[in-house]
């Protein structure tokens, strides 16, 4: 009895302990919009996981954010100061919205790199909408964002790269066309992101007459050795929709320690050539590795003086691209507001009718007149080799 | 039947981890009556003190000493880390409220397991570690071992398995065998006559600390040996732990070796057999069903008061 009552209150103390970390996560603020002074120093917002498991992600956009604002202010005559929002994803979502309350209150933050996750974008989309400031993600893929009846993202929410309604029919037909895979098991998280996801996949692979297993696990699981003994000896592919790289390194290694055959297929999630490299396994991603593109080599070459240790990695260009969607509407807003950004609202009406000729991608970068993504975007496949290094195979 | 023995193999691993876990918990609610909720954190910690003796030896890819003394070496290092931890914990956070009602030195716990979590994100962020053990001599720790019909059993698998049952057994023979052990069992039956008869009771609780923190301490490198470590990853470690103890029942050390076991199988079977999405749940329908029906656990006696 006296267990059971200490154990009781433990778990009560746990609970209440959970809630009050998770307070005031829900709440938003609107903040009337001010006119801003052109001449003075206008701040844009970068809102991704520096820290933790995405940090990766967020390291690799800051350093082309910071690139992007460098070089782009002067071409636009703009004097811009890149503010930098830590949104680590073991926080949770919920994150994202908390840190925009602040950004809200600050007339001078005009425009929003990111958030870098979807599950940011739909938490914190609807407060930064009402403030009237525009959202640029550089990674944040989820179908729902933009597409289908229950939207989770505002109208003031744009992205420079393809959503995964482009990813996971990409995935499952290069699994299908080029791996001549016949069994699949598809996996899932149980958070928004991987489901979303292994759901795209799955529907163009059953279409295609794969013989599909879904499987569904913890988004805290690290230890795949029992999920590993539900994949069949005979599958021919393992599509891995993790957000954590190194998640899909132990199911990869689990596999090969337990004599399966099946190749990883990993999304854009486990794009990370420092943690996930066990060869022959795939990754798809949202940006090509833009070092074969020639229009982008001074880009490129610019940006590794100023950041000589970094790796090029496909995680950072959209950021640069996405600075310079922003940069260039914030121009326009000023132009029109002559010399001034009477509400934030007018920097969100030049985003969407942004024209650029050539973008660090390659080829031209407007938005589709149907939704806020990229027109004509697509999805890029690498194979892991020997040495850990990701080839370009689609 | 393969099927069967890999699912057995995966949750006699598992359940071997949750077994060191879960005598942590025991030895210090044997002698305190106290559910050390930091015990979780102590596990993390360890994870951590091993991988960060792994990178000083080199690495998994280029380690400076042969692989069975780099995994002792590691091994060994985050259990005396750990057993200082411990100490600590017990003289900063325990010691000062053991006279004071129950409440407290629980939510002081709670206190140090959240303290412990988020300084360690703070120093080394929130990013997962891996030790990359498949690195190891080229994969020889996966890839080598023996076969029990078509199932492998890679080396890894059979260090942890033996690591962590000598670890038990060294253990079980300290605790009955020698005279702080038995100081210990004095202690945990009645602490005020044990101290009558001259057993330094501070002595008795410091010894336990350090034996349930250096357990702690192996049952990190042994968990983070197969999969990634990360600085939240205690909580959820400390509560299978800690539903392991309740299951084997609380304060007995069989009783927690033999709830980590039972605890890994379900886990495995139900991954296996039912479902991947199951698994955590069941965890704790398990522990809310013993607390229902047999709160003494297995092997834990009834406390019985006269009234």
């Amino acid at each position: 009895m006296k267990v059971r009552g200490l154990a009781v209150l433990a778990l009560a103390a746990l609970g209440a302990a959970a809630l009050a970390a998770t307070a005031g996560a829900g709440s938003s603020g609107v903040t009337s919009s001010q006119a801003v002074s052109c001449k003075s120093a206008l701040k844009l917002a970068l809102v991704t996981p520096l820290t933790g498991g995405g940090g990766f992600i967020g390291q690799e956009q800051l350093s082309w954010a910071k690139y992007g604002v460098k070089t782009l202010s002067k071409k636009y005559g703009l004097k811009v100061q890149l503010v930098q929002v830590d949104t680590p994803v073991e926080k949770g979502p919920g994150e994202a919205l908390v840190v925009s309350q602040k950004l809200i209150s600050d007339q001078k933050v005009v425009a929003v790199i990111g958030p870098a996750t979807s599950g940011g974008v739909a938490s914190a989309s609807q407060a930064l909408t009402a403030a009237g400031i525009a959202q640029i993600s550089p990674s944040a893929t989820r179908t729902s964002l933009t597409k289908g009846a229950n939207r989770e993202a505002t109208s003031s929410f744009f992205r420079v790269v393809p959503g995964d309604y482009v990813q996971g029919p990409t995935d499952a037909t290069y699994m299908v066309d080029k791996l001549n895979a016949k069994k699949v098991v598809v996996i899932d998280f149980q958070e928004p992101y991987s489901v979303g996801l292994a759901d795209a996949a799955e529907v163009v692979l059953k279409k295609k007459g794969v013989s599909v297993s879904r499987q569904s696990t913890s988004v805290n699981t690290t230890d795949f050795s029992s999920l590993v003994t539900r994949v069949p000896g005979d599958a021919d592919v393992v599509f891995f929709p993790s957000q954590q790289p190194s998640d899909a390194q132990t199911f990869a290694q689990q596999l090969l320690e337990q004599g399966k055959k099946a190749k990883v297929f990993g999304g854009d999630g486990t794009n990370s050539p420092d943690q996930f490299k066990v060869a022959g396994s795939y990754v798809s991603n949202f940006a090509p590795d833009i070092s074969g593109i020639a229009s982008s080599k001074a880009l490129i070459d610019g940006w590794k003086k100023d950041n000589p240790k970094a790796t090029l990695g496909s995680f950072g260009p959209p950021a640069y691209l996405a600075v310079e969607v922003a940069l260039n509407a914030i121009k326009k807003a000023c132009d029109a507001g002559k010399g001034q950004i009477k509400n934030r609202k007018d920097v969100v009406k030049h985003v969407k009718k942004i024209n650029l000729k050539t973008s660090i991608l390659g080829g031209p970068f407007r938005f589709s007149t149907k939704s806020n993504d990229p027109l004509n975007a697509k999805f890029y496949i690498f194979q892991i080799q020997s040495n850990g290094t990701y080839k370009l195979v689609s | 039947m393969d099927t069967f023995t890999q699912l057995t193999l995966n949750g006699l691993t598992l359940g071997s981890v949750y077994a060191l876990i879960a005598l942590g918990y025991s030895l210090v609610y044997g002698i305190l009556k106290l559910l050390n909720f930091a015990h979780g954190d102590v596990f993390m910690v360890g994870s951590f003190i091993g991988f960060g003796t792994l990178q000083l030896l080199g690495g998994s890819t280029d380690p400076v000493v042969p692989i069975w003394l780099l995994l002792t070496l590691i091994t060994l290092t985050a259990m005396a880390g750990c057993a200082v931890l411990g100490v600590a914990i017990e003289r900063f956070a325990y010691r000062p409220l053991r006279d004071a009602p129950r409440i407290a030195p629980l939510i002081s716990a709670l206190g140090v397991s959240f303290f412990l979590a988020y300084s360690m994100q703070l120093l080394f962020g929130a990013e997962q570690r891996d030790y990359d053990a498949f690195s190891l001599g080229n994969g020889v720790l996966f890839l080598e071992g023996f076969n029990i019909g078509n199932v492998r059993v890679p080396l890894l698998r059979i260090v942890i398995i033996v690591s962590a049952f000598v670890l038990m057994a060294v253990l079980w023979v300290l605790v009955t065998r020698t005279r702080t052990g038995k100081a210990m069992q004095a202690t945990s039956i009645d602490r005020e006559a044990a101290a009558m008869m001259g057993i330094d009771i501070d002595r008795v609780i410091v010894f336990a600390f350090v034996l349930g923190s250096a357990l702690a301490g192996a049952a990190g490198v042994l968990f983070a040996l197969r999969a990634p470590t990360f600085a939240s990853i205690g909580f959820l470690a400390g509560l299978k732990g800690f539903t392991a103890a309740v299951i084997g029942g609380i304060g007995s050390i069989p009783g927690a070796m033999a709830g980590g076991l039972i605890l890994g199988f379900a886990e495995a079977y139900t991954q296996g057999y039912i479902s991947t999405k199951w698994s955590d749940l069941l965890v704790f329908v398990i522990l809310i069903l013993f607390m229902l029906f047999r709160p003494q656990g297995l092997f834990g006696k009834a406390d019985i008061r006269k009234v």
